[in-house]
């Protein structure tokens, strides 16, 4: 009983240090520094119990109270604890962006907050109802977080084209959902499993039609191939760090909610081999395309989160379902969340004021002039890009072997040409920096350092990821 | 005795076939009503169209014998959401010239519709192959306050206790972004 209730603690820590932000805000004399510094502490705090869990086998916390319908499990709680790391960076990222950018108000902390909540409980849920409110508890959160600057129309057309879209993809979701427990009769995940057992799925068409638009809903929030054309821009209009947090922690939850219900029944994942083949590649060599054509680095870095979420779908075809640990994903996922972070950190200072640094020309002759953080971001480059010693490099070298082992040769082939493919859009970024003269001077509101604190740990965690299954 | 006996099935399947008409009186309205909601030019006009649909969604509640959603759908949705968003519309005072120009409409509609006909034909097909199941007469307490309480507070009680996170979210989010205009605050 006292296990279950530190398992959700992570969770329910969140969710109140939510609320707890939310009525600190009312309050004039709560300064955003000091709401900031709150959710650093509440993020810290949260990721340290999450640490300290320990889950050896799948566990139900409060079984008979929550009817079964939350799961805690070695990658939920992996998952979890990426999640919270990125709401850390993020808050730390925003205490300087805001510096630099005056349109914050205090309740911006307690959004990030309520969204992680979600998160945590979208990675936990096992049951249909509850994974759409999670999802919804999340999407919401972040629609307003991305709509934060009343100011600026870029902000606004991103809300108004994620909202809409978000909301098809909410309908397709519960449509999805309806018709699973159609053909199942039952929303719980393991209700439905024995159903598939029972009956198969192959012949069951409510089932497959469910799983069909449940999974449109799932491939819309990682934006991959055909539903990505709203990331660009969405990323262009969000403020840095919230771009950050959503093409981290969001894509996070989604892959993990996305491979707790394809593991379900081994017939469901099998039924969808071919088709999440596909899209794997057409998202991988898609997102390249349109990463090639991007001057402004934010919506390069978007096309290039398409690019990853590709090499994650290759991650879900090849999952063992019988024998399912979420490894490879959790990793992957926490190598390519620490570059990405680490990346938007930095433009979150860098990008000065009101956003004016954000093309690739902008940032001509950085090394020259700030030589750490150009260190830093080449770091981040290379790791996202597939470069040893990197994270990035062993979650790649993981998806591959795991492609070949489920014998997959083709998807590793097509993972290995589109990750060179990338190198084109990223090295480009690098040789701006290091081999052209400094036409800016950089100047940053530097009593604040609390952006390129968080930028020096990312770049430590890039090696501290990739070193650590050599190490164990 | 076999005399009444047949006329009692006799008026049974009467009932089921009245039942089967107001089932295709109310989903026919009810998609009618969405359909007006998107393709009314005048907010008021797709604003009181949505009104029908809430209605005939109520109607479907009533023939599955959930009293209380019945209840709640009227007098949640069709009564206090849908008032206040007439209301905030009037206040609005929208008049025709108000309205954006919309070009190539009816073009984009057709698009729109050979675009969506696949899907709809594939829902219509797996809608066809839901397993159905006997028919059987509920309690008569079915659907009511305590027995919709009762399964909310303890089967579904996650669902239910998340929702109000949502909820808050939801608040927080219309504060902030319709709320009086705080620089760093």
């Amino acid at each position: 009983m006292n296990n279950d209730f530190l398992l959700l603690m992570p969770m329910l820590l969140v969710g109140i240090g939510g609320i707890g932000l939310m009525i600190a805000s009312t309050y004039e004399s709560i300064t955003h520094e000091r709401m900031a510094i709150s959710g650093m502490g509440l993020f810290g705090v949260a990721f340290l119990f999450q640490l300290g869990n320990t889950v050896a086998h799948p566990t139900i916390p409060y079984e008979q109270v929550f009817n079964g319908m939350l799961v805690v499990s070695d990658f939920t709680r992996a998952s979890g604890m990426i999640i919270l790391g990125c709401g850390l960076a993020t808050c730390m990222s925003a205490y300087t962006y805001f510096k630099q950018n005056p349109f914050c108000t205090s309740e911006f902390y307690s959004l990030i907050a309520f969204s992680a909540c979600g998160m945590l409980l979208l990675t936990m849920a096992q049951e249909l109802i509850s994974v759409f409110i999670a999802l919804e508890i999340m999407s919401l959160a972040i629609y307003i977080l991305v709509g934060y600057n009343r100011q600026s129309q870029t902000a606004t057309e991103a809300v108004l084209k994620y909202l809409m879209l978000g909301a098809f993809a909410g309908a397709f979701f519960t449509m999805g959902a309806a018709l699973i427990y159609g053909g199942a009769g039952s929303t719980k995940f393991t209700e439905i499993s024995a159903s598939i057992s029972a009956n198969g799925y192959a012949g069951n068409a409510a089932l497959i039609g469910g799983s069909f638009l449940v999974i449109v809903a799932f491939l819309f929030k990682v934006a991959a191939f055909p539903f990505h054309a709203w990331v660009t821009d969405v990323y262009e209009g969000a403020s840095t760090p919230i771009t950050g947090f959503m093409a981290t922690a969001l894509k996070t939850a989604v892959f993990a909610v996305f491979a707790n219900f394809l593991v379900l029944n081994n017939g469901l994942h099998e039924g969808w081999i071919n088709g999440l083949f596909y899209i794997s590649i057409l998202t991988m060599f898609v997102g390249n395309l349109v990463a090639i054509g991007q001057e402004s680095l934010k919506r390069m870095l978007a096309a290039s989160g398409i690019v990853h979420s590709g090499y994650l779908l290759i991650a879900l075809v090849a999952i063992n379902t019988e024998q399912f640990t979420g490894g490879v994903i959790a990793y992957y996922l926490a190598a390519y969340s620490v570059g990405t972070l680490g990346i938007f950190a930095a433009l979150s200072y860098l990008g000065g004021e009101d956003e004016k640094r954000m093309n690739f020309a902008d940032f001509k002759g950085l090394a020259k002039v700030r030589p750490y953080s150009a260190a830093a971001i080449t770091i981040f480059l290379l790791s996202m890009a597939g470069i040893p010693p990197t994270a990035g490099f062993m979650g790649k070298f993981y998806i591959i072997t795991s492609a070949i082992s489920a014998g997959q040769i083709a998807l590793a082939v097509f993972g290995i040409i589109s990750s060179i493919l990338s190198m084109w859009y990223y090295l480009r970024l690098i040789v701006n920096m290091y081999f052209h003269d400094a036409v800016d001077t950089f100047e940053t509101d530097t009593c604040h350092k609390m952006a390129p604190v968080c930028t020096m740990v990312l770049a430590l965690c890039v090696f501290a990821i990739g070193l650590y299954p050599i190490i164990i | 005795m076999v005399h009444l006996a047949k006329k009692s099935i006799k008026k049974g399947a009467l009932d089921i076939m009245f039942a089967d008409w107001l089932f295709i009186l109310f989903t026919v309205c009810a998609v009618l009503g969405a359909a007006g909601l998107v393709s009314f030019r005048h907010p008021m006009n797709s604003a009181m169209s949505f009104v029908v649909t809430l209605i005939s969604l109520a109607g479907l509640y009533a023939l599955l014998s959930a009293k209380l959603i019945f209840a709640t759908q009227l007098i949640v949705y069709a009564g206090a959401i849908m008032s206040l968003i007439i209301f905030i519309i009037m206040f609005l005072n929208i008049q025709n010239e108000d309205l954006p120009v919309e070009e190539g409409r009816l073009k984009n509609m057709t698009i729109g519709a050979v675009l969506i006909a696949p899907i709809g034909l594939f829902l219509m097909k797996v809608v066809k192959q839901i397993p159905g199941s006997d028919t059987v007469v509920v309690d008569p307490n079915f659907g009511g306050v305590k027995e919709v309480g009762q399964l909310l507070f303890s089967k579904w009680l996650l669902p239910f206790e998340i929702v109000s996170i949502l909820l808050l979210v939801a608040l927080v989010g219309a504060v902030v972004l319709a709320g009086k205009r705080g620089i760093n605050k």
